[in-house]
């Protein structure tokens, strides 16, 4: 089998001491800063670019796999203990996770946690070393119009899925999309939207839009709210260790977690909610104590837990074999690439399979490592969660200059991260989702780019979407699932409208 | 205190920014020499985004009339620590290359500190120091970047070889 061949190498070229240390100090530090409260996994990743700079492509590739997977360990370790998830697959294990830390089982929770991220871990990640491969197979019958239609796919659930109203998901994408038009257009070398200013000749960088938003957006956000919100912290009591009922009832919702994560993660429609919310319901429904839910039972923690790790591994699966991020961390990643000069897709696996599987290689290690780590480390993780907020944000934008302002030494990037920052608070504020925006910019420019060449090769027919099979039904997939949410909820109004009206 | 109304204004606010920068993208792009050469030219997608906008935007500014916006009850926001942190950050992007990095991100650093609360002024002080000095230290000399030392110091340092002269 080829593919345990090319994992092989890829586990020679990752067990290096080197790289070995690459793939430590990723975990750790991804840990770390996940762990601190409003740093959610892009905007660590994001973040720690600038270290891997001067890195070359397979150590610095091998860090960040570590980076992912530590940042979501430690965004955990914050959901649990402060119940502030720090993005959005988080959301359900701080419910009831958050709910055993203040009955004094933080230390269990965060157990159950850790464990089960590496179980689910380490078999979605023997999933990718599979299907990676597939789609790449895939992707090769994928021509520039099929390129397009999944792109739109992709863009539409990031939008779509995340509930709220569908006109801010809409705005925050076509905001991204906006970003994505500045700079010189790539076929014909026309530049656009740069109003004469040269550091827009290159567009706006990933990067520098995903900490303006997350970093300073969010830190803008808090100072408004800081006065008004009062945080609790759960310090860990009693034992440390899982005891036999909570073996007993993690270790299903922990497989079952991540059969649900892997396979929503790998598809490309965006978001790590769906997952963890179907895990929470599934785990309800097959717990033989459904009243605990929502007050610390441990499966509820278990399930989402697994079903996010795994479905993050899921995620690197459209981003490696065929060049699509579906969520804000791959996006970051894809930027990451991107620097490098690389593209991932199928290209990828064939000039540089050294750099993919070493870095699928290291996601095993980062996995085992991060278990090693962080079930006795976990009382250092606490303490950063005490550090006074005040430090914690200066901290934080002192490390979001210094990573705007490494990208190319030049000032004006600042003052885009801070137009973008203020856009981000206005964002928040007023509910509108970031993750969009961020994919947006990202894949705009790439969509375009299939979209031209589709257009070119057909010469100018417009109709080569709707004729090609793959196209037509990636279009109409993406189509329902923006329209199919609306017309029910369209439905429920009148039902509800009817019902008062009735009264 | 922000209250429900000033939210709705804040989203109709959003809407007509949204139509505004759809509109002005439009225009930008017929502007541009060369936009109407091919059919599928760098102009379509300009179009075809501002298209959307504008879309996106009037849906906004009637969900803003009608009222279904977030927060609904209002939002209690401290403007003034927006405020302080917005001109920290601008303060910075000013000296950064006039004074360098430790100077200007040390006064940041205390900015946002004292937006947070901070009263703790020599604390907010030592601790950027230590911050900035740490973070110059490992990006310059151990990952080889190149945080500004500031233009100020570099003449300064230049002066003892041309004054031997």
């Amino acid at each position: 089998m080829e593919t345990l061949v090319a994992l092989s190498s890829g586990f020679a070229v990752a067990m290096t001491p080197y790289n070995l240390m690459w793939s430590a100090l990723g975990v750790t530090i991804g840990t770390a800063i996940g762990v601190l409260p409003g740093i959610g996994p892009a905007l660590t990743l994001a973040l720690l670019l600038p270290v891997t700079y001067g890195l070359e492509p397979v150590s610095a590739f091998i860090m960040f796999a570590g980076i992912y997977y530590g940042a979501m360990y430690g965004g955990s370790t914050t959901a649990i203990l402060l119940n502030t998830p720090g993005e959005s697959g988080s959301i359900v294990t701080a419910i009831d996770g958050h709910a055993m830390a203040r009955q004094g089982r933080g230390a269990q929770a965060l157990a159950t946690a850790a464990i089960g991220s590496f179980i689910a871990g380490t078999i979605a990640t023997l999933a990718l070393t599979f299907v990676a491969p597939l789609m790449v197979k895939l992707a090769l019958l994928f021509g520039p119009a099929e390129y397009f239609a999944l792109m739109v796919l992709a863009l539409t659930t990031v939008t779509a899925v995340l509930g709220a109203s569908l006109s801010r998901g809409l705005a925050s994408l076509f905001f991204g999309l906006s970003l994505g038009l500045v700079g010189i257009d790539l076929q014909t070398g026309q530049a656009r939207l740069t109003f004469g200013i040269l550091e827009l000749l290159d567009g706006i960088d990933t990067v520098i839009v995903a900490v303006g938003l997350f970093a300073i957006g969010e830190t803008l956000y808090n100072a408004a709210r800081y006065r008004f919100e009062k945080e609790e912290i759960y310090a860990l009591k009693g034992s440390k260790w899982m005891g036999k009922e909570d073996w007993k009832r993690s270790w299903k919702p922990w497989l079952r977690g991540t059969a649900l994560g892997f396979p929503i993660g790998a598809l490309p429609a965006g978001g790590s909610e769906i997952p963890t919310f179907l895990s929470y319901l599934v785990e309800k429904r097959l717990s033989k104590h459904p009243e605990e839910f929502g007050k610390g039972a441990i499966e509820a923690v278990a399930g989402p837990e697994a079903a996010n790790n795994a479905s993050a591994a899921g995620t690197l699966a459209p981003l490696l074999s065929l060049g699509l991020p579906t969520s804000a961390t791959a996006a970051i990643m894809l930027a990451a690439f991107q620097q490098y000069g690389l593209q991932p897709g199928p290209l990828l696996f064939d000039n540089n399979p050294d750099l993919v599987w070493g870095m699928i290689a290291s996601l095993y290690i980062g996995n085992a490592l991060l278990l090693l780590l962080n079930l006795p480390l976990v009382g250092l993780w606490v303490k950063l969660l005490v550090i006074p907020r005040p430090w914690l944000y200066a901290g934080i934008l002192v490390f979001a200059t210094l990573g705007a302002y490494t990208l190319n030494n030049n000032v004006v990037d600042l003052v885009i991260l801070w137009i973008i920052g203020l856009l981000g608070f206005g964002m928040r504020v007023l509910d509108v989702p970031v993750a969009p925006c961020v994919v947006g910019l990202i894949l705009g420019p790439l969509a375009e780019q299939q979209f031209r060449r589709a257009l070119a090769i057909s010469q100018g027919d417009p109709m080569v979407f709707f004729t090609h099979p793959l196209s037509l039904g990636l279009l109409i997939t993406a189509a329902l699932l923006v329209l199919v949410p609306v017309v029910l909820k369209a439905r429920q109004n009148r039902r509800e409208q009817d019902a008062q009206a009735q009264i | 205190m922000t209250t429900g109304r000033s939210l709705k204004i804040g989203e109709a606010g959003l809407g007509a920014a949204v139509l505004a920068l759809g509109a002005f993208i439009a225009f930008e792009t017929s502007q541009a020499p060369g936009a109407a050469n091919a059919v599928v030219g760098p102009a379509l997608f300009p179009y075809l985004i501002s298209a959307g906008l504008i879309l996106v935007g009037l849906a906004l500014l009637r969900e803003a009339l009608t009222g279904h916006i977030a927060h609904a009850q209002g939002l209690e926001l401290d403007g003034i620590a927006v405020v302080l942190v917005a001109v920290g950050l601008i303060i910075q992007m000013l000296l950064l290359e006039t004074l360098g990095w430790i100077p200007a991100s040390t006064i940041l650093f205390m900015v946002v500190a004292r937006a947070f609360g901070s009263r703790k002024i020599v604390k907010d002080a030592i601790l950027g120091l230590a911050l900035t000095a740490a973070s110059f230290g490992l990006f310059n000399y151990g990952l080889d970047l190149n945080l500004p030392v500031g233009s100020v110091f570099e003449e300064l340092m230049a002066e003892p070889d041309d004054a031997a002269e």
